[in-house]
């Protein structure tokens, strides 16, 4: 699972658990408050018509003190205050009800009597009553409304009162909302996290030069913004894969377009020196020179397009590339004798590798070639071919050392890019290309390897070449 | 360079190349070099033309518009031995390869240098015209093991089975079996039979060398006839009397 899968999913979750948690307490808070009410008045109504009676008579007995101790002797819910009033709206026992306590007395005037009021709002209960004398009395339980805080505190001291509290069964519903709530979102987090790695693995793709790749499937029947992005994605691949395309073709078009002029410049050429005698010989020395220096450059970038085309990798052949390498490192010599320099192969394990043969021993050939022309005068360039064991398959591992001044560090990473000529003494050399080494990336790049270079710290320049070995 | 004059027919070359301009050119030069240049620009004529055998050699562009050039050199090797130089594109080693594998006498990389390509004619032709005053002498018929090759008539048997080996591998094998038992250096093989001067990045001599191994077939004990001793060459193995040391 991924991480963007979990962090959608555990949201969701938790979003859906706090949702349902608010809902779940608004209705419990709201319905137990109606419970309250239902469940006080059911208490009081009742007891306030007897209070009523009693105290009017109590009063008229024994006087307001004795009012105070009957009152007194009442065992009261807490909060609740039993008030008593007489016909002029006053308080008997000279206590300060709440203002709507006196508000409702003061409207009970022309109430019947023996008939309890109840506001439940304010949570009052009043009744009418008058004694045997004549004499009305309005009798009051004044409740307080139980806050939210309050609620645990009236659910202690009152457990009859809510006798609906939660159970193991409602326990068990609350495990089931969040399990159910759990799948739900699951499916929900990958249904929007898979298609974007699918998009992801396709960018990857075409970042490691897949260009032909598109979005999967399952993303563009999709009836919504990702497959809108996953349309507007293949478009874009689309596009790069053309332009890549384009920009391939018209290098290798512009190179074949070059040879039939530069092959007819040629024969022009000789046909001048044939005719003119040895006066014109200098410049048409300097003709030919040039226009076998564009001769090659057409040749490599015709060699660029073919490995660009991938045309050599459509019938893969498996070899040794020991033999390759050292057939070259023992070319390689030949040209290395005329400054006195030697060329040393080493190998170490057998290395079967699948690919074009030819196309990797140009590939080869340039860097060795190179080192021979960089090595110092009667050095030796040292060849080495190793098999390693890496993750994800074994590697053959070339690696050509030269002894020669190396290259400025700066300009070690662009040695591999195309035309960008390194400076010797701050002039470039016109005998080179500038796409050898390019070439030798590219093609070990098609077979799924790399080529890297670095100043070695004890001197001379050490470009590596990987590839993919067989088992 | 050649004094034979001009029009004489073992100097007529056919070039086959659609670039109409390059083959005026090319007609111009090689005049003067003492060749008489016809040309063709497709590879249906260049195939006919170079089965009637009024040439001395063919050249051959790979890049034509009718039929590919390795299309025209395998109708042609099909029916005759006539010399074929292929002209290949530059930066395709594979064509090259194709090319003498199919049996081209040699191949020049396009655009080239006429020089060269005069000089690679001249080396083709030398070899494969029988020069009565060297080759008609006794002793030109050598014998190896099963092998023989007679230099006076240019035929190469092995038992009593004509060999069908074009000129560049005829001249190899005569070399080789000459040298039998002794590694004989690339450079020289070069040299002697290709006519050239040796480049040790050209892998033709080689591309040579296992035609011929595959025509030749191995030894009666199963064995390679020609090994390669890397780096330095190749050498005809003695099979009768064992080399002392093998490889």
């Amino acid at each position: 699972m991924h991480r963007l899968h979990v962090k959608i999913f555990l949201w969701f979750w938790l979003g859906v658990l706090v949702v349902s948690g608010t809902l779940v307490s608004l209705t419990e808070l709201s319905h137990s408050r109606a419970e309250d009410d239902r469940a006080w008045q059911e208490k009081y109504t009742p007891r306030l018509d007897m209070w009523a009676r009693q105290e009017s008579g109590i009063l008229r007995r024994e006087g307001p003190a004795g009012l105070e101790r009957y009152v007194g002797s009442f065992e009261m819910d807490p909060g609740v205050t039993n008030y008593i009033f007489d016909a002029d709206g006053h308080e008997v026992l000279g206590r300060n009800p709440a203002p709507p306590v006196l508000r409702l007395v003061q409207s009970m005037a022309d109430w019947p009597a023996g008939k309890p009021r109840v506001d439940t709002e304010e949570r009052i209960i009043a009744e009418r009553v008058i004694d045997v004398r004549g004499t009305p009395h309005v009798v009051v339980v004044d409740w307080p409304s139980p806050s939210v805080l309050n609620r645990s505190l009236f659910e202690f001291l009152s457990p009859d009162i809510y006798a609906q509290r939660p159970s193991g069964a409602s326990v068990g519903r609350i495990v089931a909302v969040l399990a159910v709530a759990g799948v739900v979102c699951f499916i929900m987090a990958r249904h929007i996290a898979r298609p974007i790695d699918r998009l992801r693995s396709a960018a990857r793709n075409i970042a490691n030069q897949q260009l032909q790749t598109r979005v999967d499937g399952s993303v563009l029947q999709r009836k919504d913004e990702l497959a809108d992005l996953g349309r507007d994605f293949d478009r874009m691949a689309e596009r790069i894969e053309q332009l890549v395309t384009a920009q391939r073709h018209l290098l290798a078009d512009v190179s074949h377009a070059l040879r039939s002029p530069l092959a007819r410049l040629n024969v022009a050429l000789g046909l001048a020196r044939q005719r003119n005698g040895p006066p014109t010989s200098e410049h048409l020395d300097r003709i030919e020179t040039e226009a076998e220096r564009l001769n090659k450059l057409i040749g490599q970038l015709l060699t660029m397009a073919r490995v660009d085309s991938g045309v050599d990798l459509e019938r893969p052949t498996m070899f040794d590339l020991g033999s390759v390498v050292e057939e070259v490192s023992c070319d390689a010599e030949y040209e290395a004798r005329n400054r006195q320099c030697a060329v040393e192969f080493s190998q170490q394990g057998t290395c079967v590798v699948e690919g074009a043969r030819e196309m990797l021993r140009g590939a080869v050939e340039n860097v060795v070639r190179n080192a021979v022309r960089h090595t110092a005068e009667r050095t030796r360039v040292e060849v080495s071919l190793n098999r390693r064991q890496a993750v994800g398959g074994a590697r053959a591992i070339i690696r050509v050392r030269d002894h020669g001044p190396g290259v400025p560090e700066e300009a070690v990473d662009t040695l591999f890019v195309p035309f960008n000529k390194v400076l010797t003494d701050g002039l470039s050399n016109p005998e080179r290309t500038g796409l050898g080494l390019a070439i030798t990336r590219r093609t070990f790049e098609v077979h799924g390897g790399s080529a890297s270079a670095a100043n070695s710290p004890d001197g001379g320049f050490v470009v590596t070449l990987e590839l993919p070995a067989q088992g | 360079m050649p004094t034979v004059p001009a029009g004489s027919p073992e100097l007529r070359v056919l070039v086959v190349d659609d670039d109409t301009e390059l083959c005026q050119l090319l007609s111009e030069y090689l005049a003067t070099e003492g060749y008489a240049v016809e040309c063709v620009h497709t590879g249906r004529r260049g195939v006919e033309r170079a089965l009637d055998g009024d040439h001395a050699i063919v050249v051959l562009d790979v890049m034509l518009p009718d039929l590919k050039g390795f299309e025209v050199l395998r109708r042609v090797r099909a029916e005759s031995r006539q010399p074929i130089l292929m002209l290949t594109a530059r930066g395709d080693e594979q064509d090259r390869i194709l090319g003498l594998e199919m049996g081209a006498d040699d191949y020049l990389a396009k655009p080239f240098n006429p020089r060269e390509l005069s000089a690679r004619i001249d080396a083709i032709l030398r070899r494969s015209r029988p020069d009565a005053s060297l080759d008609r002498r006794a002793g030109d018929r050598l014998a190896v093991g099963d092998v023989t090759v007679d230099k006076g008539a240019r035929v190469a048997r092995r038992g009593p089975d004509l060999l069908d080996l074009t000129t560049v591998e005829f001249d190899l094998l005569d070399i080789l079996l000459r040298g039998a038992g002794r590694v004989i250096p690339r450079d020289e093989l070069v040299q002697s039979v290709l006519r050239r001067e040796f480049s040790p990045f050209d892998r033709s001599i080689d591309t040579h060398v296992s035609n011929l191994r595959r025509k030749l077939g191995p030894a009666p004990d199963g064995s390679e006839r020609i090994k390669g001793v890397r780096g330095i060459g190749y050498q005809y193995a003695l099979h009768e009397r064992p080399a002392p040391h093998e490889r």
